[in-house]
């Protein structure tokens, strides 16, 4: 299998990366399944939610609050968070992230460093930047370690690993483990895993996490978990880094109420998660008495210029979108060669990438909506799908190679034919021309030539008509047709 | 660190290029936003813990209820049933709870391989979430700092039925001012990780035992003083 | 009431009978029904693949066509979306005052079909026979942008005759998507397949749904595979009668 690339900049397009998947009935049996049960469970605990809707409109409006005051709350949360005892870093990019976290590392002499699962970690491929620096990260969520230790990649922002079946876990563990005789049972695997991570919870000094929310008003950390992983990096280590995404930020500790209400139903379909975390600098005598902030930009001022285009931001990084998408259903996550797939992934990777990478994103959709319709913060994602389609358009129109793109040619000359009726009645007695050779005496065409070959490659399409609805209704109404 | 002060100033420049706020109206409008959803609950007590109990069980935490001058023998009771003896107590946790059958370790710098040596912990709770069957821990020292109710396998929190609200909005609406430190505990840990298969016990108590003390009739926490939905 | 169709392009040159069942069908309910040879197209093809100037000036042509109609019917869900969701922000980023306003008045008298018969006519019972099982699609402009709930439904429930088979996942997307279906094939073709497998566990006659575009591509499918299902649009089921049973194409 081959490693699945998730740095957009190479990843190959879309309808390309889609392909060996589409041959792997395994991968989209796991995918199908997984979806399909946190699906259920979401939809049974919306139904219970009589307030549900009036919950996604506050978190749409707390959301949109924040960003349209991202600098206020911004300075709120350096300035409490300072005081509380922790150190506020900024970064631009990718790479000022990672030589800051290098360096606050090198400063602390770390040779190895326990991490909870962030997305943000992997946006900024933070893991092989250390390795390279001689420093090992430990993933310590059960789903990253799956990914880790089989060389693998995530494909989901709640459930990375839920392509990968408990065979394949097994074979795993028991390889880098050293557990020949592992059971593939779940439970096995699972105290496999504990057994382990907890030498390394209880040695390792320095952690990394991400945040699921900052909190202005009192310069806190918010991390939302279910496996107690979280807990041990945040409470045992001596220093604690966190990284997060400027847009992570909440007005008030009381703003929770609300995210905290539609995040674990829209995740993993329970009302509430097991642990949720929240911690404040530095309290002498009760966890890491070092903390870092490294806050992180990497494009996101970028989407906050556009008054559309910003609703991006608000995402809260759920995935009921990528549950509720029939696209990513059959595909997965790593046909999107980002570490965001999905829904949010096909809006927030191009933008990230400013539209020099991810082009075909936007276009792996059918425009469903089944994606806005689930989203706890109600970001329009079809909405943005075709602006950023427009966006990529309008760059590529003007490159030479798209003059003779069939895509181009057809749409251009389209647009001519439906500015004229008679243009267009025209087009449609020289359709049914052209098509007639292609079409059998049942009226139906089984295949055609060039492009349109992707239509036929498995779909039948009916003949086109004797005659038009027009023809008809100028013919009943006795006029000739002009 | 120039660098760094460079970083600051550009990102702020961007957003501030974006973004076009009034800082004085920022609380105004905050406060503005709609919250049109579920706010105050509408159980009566006995419903809101019946519920509590319910969600609890539904994550396979074992309950047991007590009325308020039957505590220590009710915790006495829960230990010696759990089979554990060597249990971490916080420093704050009331001295008559701390029975004799065990070998109590009251943490004063415990380390953590101390800690990690205990069978279980036992401690307070701020707050009791019922629709959500959550537990929440604000780490005062009847609740011990963090790492006391993370590495012992089982841990007994014992909750009064006075600190039980229904819904979310309700624990936020109580809680004066913001804690440094919270945990939200819903039940042991779990993970679905492998094949959605939720498997529970993965890192922090794989046990978890709670004790509703049955003291309704006085106040919630963070309420004014004066017995409050006694029903 | 007199109604004016836009048949869509699409429809015009592939389905001109369900244009046909449209006619037939308000004519017997009453409405007179006119067709302005000058209509084309709405724009959806252009401005879901990003031809935002094409797009609107297809909008503006449609605008200015029936500035002046007393109803607009059109037998397309994802077309009416088109107009509803999109001809805003084209008309917005690219149209004159003058030409917003039009469309502000316009748009209140534009209608998808079930709409039309439910909500204008207030017609449930259609007086339609169809002696026939049928599943029904729900297309997700219908469903999602439109949110026509269970209008369809109602409107199907009165059909004499009709036996309704539920449809698992009726409102999973079949993976046409306009150039989705081209541009990525190989997914569409994927959807499509999942989407196969439960309207064939229908074991209905028919499948029907609000929009040829699924419908096209569903039919398709159905066709390659000798499936003993066929695919109609709703507007000939309503059409039919036992005098003047739906054409069988």
């Amino acid at each position: 299998m081959n490693h699945p690339i998730l740095d957009p900049r190479v990843a190959p397009p879309f309808p390309v990366a889609a392909l060996p998947v589409l041959r792997n009935p395994q991968l989209r049996k796991n995918v199908a399944h997984a979806t399909d049960v946190i699906q259920a469970k979401r939809a049974r605990l919306v139904a219970e939610k009589t307030d549900w809707q009036a919950l996604r409109d506050s978190g749409a409006a707390i959301r949109d609050h924040v960003l349209d005051n991202l600098a206020h709350y911004l300075e709120q949360f350096e300035e409490r968070c300072t005081a509380a005892g922790g150190v506020v870093h900024w970064a631009r990019d990718a790479a000022e992230a990672r030589s800051i976290v290098l360096n606050i590392l090198r400063e602390e002499q770390a040779s190895e460093v326990i991490k909870i699962k962030t997305m943000t970690s992997a946006e900024i491929q933070l893991n092989p930047f250390l390795v390279e620096n001689g420093i090992a990260p430990h993933e310590t969520d059960l789903a990253e370690i799956i990914l880790q230790l089989g060389q693998d990649e995530p494909s989901h922002i709640v459930v990375p690993a839920l392509h990968v079946n408990r065979s394949q876990v097994r074979d795993i563990f028991a390889k880098t483990m050293g557990l020949p005789d592992l059971s593939d049972d779940p439970q096995a695997l699972t105290a496999a895993a504990r057994t382990y991570l907890r030498k390394m919870f209880l040695t390792v000094p320095t952690a990394i996490s991400g945040a699921n929310f900052l909190i202005a008003e009192t310069g806190s950390v918010v991390v939302i978990e279910s496996e107690g992983n979280g807990r041990m990096c945040l409470t045992l280590p001596r220093t604690m880094i966190t990284l997060a995404g400027i847009e992570k930020v909440l007005p008030r500790y009381q703003d929770l109420e609300v995210m905290l209400q539609v995040l674990a139903r829209s995740a993993t379909g329970e009302r509430m998660n097991p642990y949720t975390s929240v911690w404040t600098g530095v309290t002498p005598g009760d966890g890491p008495q070092r903390f870092h902030v490294v806050l992180l930009d990497n494009g996101r001022s970028g989407i906050l210029r556009s008054s559309r285009e910003r609703q991006t931001l608000r995402c809260i990084r759920c995935a009921a979108c990528m549950n509720a998408c029939p696209v990513y259903r059959q595909t997965g996550g790593h046909a999107y060669g980002s570490v965001y797939p999905g829904p949010i992934g096909a809006i927030l990777t191009p933008q990230l990438m400013e539209l020099e990478y991810a082009q075909s994103l936007p276009y792996a959709s059918s425009l469903c909506g089944a994606c806005y319709e689930v989203c706890p913060v109600k970001i329009n994602i079809p909405e943005i799908l075709i602006d950023l389609r427009a966006a990529v358009t309008d760059r590529e129109r003007e490159e030479e190679r798209r003059f003779f793109d069939p895509m181009y040619v057809g749409l251009r000359m389209a647009n001519k034919i439906f500015a004229s009726a008679s243009r267009f009645r025209a087009a449609q007695r020289l359709a049914r021309l052209a098509l007639r050779p292609f079409t059998g005496k049942d009226g139906w065409i089984r295949s055609l030539p060039g492009y349109a070959s992707r239509w036929t490659m498995s779909r039948d399409l009916r003949g086109v008509p004797r005659q038009t609805f027009r023809e008809w209704w100028a013919e009943r109404d006795g006029k000739a047709v002009r | 660190m120039s660098s760094s002060v460079n970083a600051r100033a550009a990102i702020f420049d961007r957003i501030r290029a974006a973004t076009s706020a009034v800082p004085a109206e920022i609380p105004t409008t905050h406060a503005g936003l709609p919250r049109n959803y579920r706010r105050n609950g509408q159980m009566s007590a006995n419903a809101r813990v019946a519920l509590l109990i319910e969600r609890l069980r539904e994550y396979d935490a074992e309950v047991t209820e007590c009325a308020p001058d039957e505590i220590v023998q009710a915790i006495a009771r829960v230990i010696e049933a759990s089979g554990r003896r060597v249990l971490v107590a916080p420093p704050g946790l009331p001295a008559g709870w701390l029975v004799p059958a065990c070998n109590w370790k009251t943490d004063n710098h415990l380390t953590h391989d101390e800690i990690e040596c205990a069978q279980g912990v036992v401690t307070g709770a701020t707050c009791a979430i019922a629709e959500s069957g959550t537990i929440v821990l604000h780490h005062t020292p009847a609740e011990g700092r963090r790492v006391l109710s993370l590495l012992p396998d089982w841990h007994l929190c014992v909750l009064r039925a006075a600190q039980v609200v229904e819904s979310l909005p309700e624990y936020f609406d109580g809680c004066g001012t913001p804690p440094a430190l919270v945990t939200f505990i819903s039940g042991p840990s779990a993970t679905a990780d492998i094949e959605m298969t939720r498997i529970k016990g993965v890192h922090g108590p794989r046990f978890l035992s709670v004790l509703i003390v049955r003291d309704l009739g006085t106040t919630r926490p963070g309420a004014a003083s004066g017995a409050k939905g006694a029903q | 009431m007199r109604a004016s169709l836009f048949i869509t392009c699409y429809n015009d040159t592939l389905f001109p009978e369900t244009g046909q069942a449209v006619v037939r069908l308000l004519e017997r309910l009453g409405v007179e029904v006119e067709f302005r040879p000058a209509q084309t197209c709405c724009g959806q093809m252009h401005a879901n693949t990003g031809f935002r100037g094409e797009a609107f000036s297809l909008a503006k042509q449609f605008v200015r066509l029936y500035a002046d109609a007393e109803a607009v019917v059109i037998p397309s869900s994802s077309c009416v979306a088109m107009i509803r969701e999109q001809y805003p922000n084209l008309l917005a980023e690219l149209g004159t005052d003058s030409l917003r306003r039009e469309f502000e008045t316009l748009l209140p008298r534009v209608h998808e079909l079930s709409e039309f018969l439910v909500d204008v006519l207030q017609v449930e019972d259609v007086g339609a026979y169809f002696p026939h099982r049928v599943a029904y699609h729900a297309s997700c402009h219908g469903l999602r942008a439109l949110e026509l709930g269970n209008r369809p439904l109602r409107l199907l429930n009165h059909v004499r005759g009709l036996e309704l088979a539920p449809l698992d996942n009726l409102d999973r997307c079949c993976g046409f998507g306009g150039t989705f279906s081209v541009k990525n094939a190989e997914v569409s073709s994927a959807m499509l397949t999942a989407k196969l497998q439960d309207v064939l566990a229908t074991r209905a006659e028919f499948c029907t749904a609000l929009d040829n575009s699924c419908l096209i591509h569903l039919g398709g499918a159905l066709h390659r595979e000798y499936a003993p299902i066929r695919t109609i649009h709703m507007a000939q089921i309503l059409a039919s009668t036992q005098d003047a049973p739906a054409e069988m194409v």
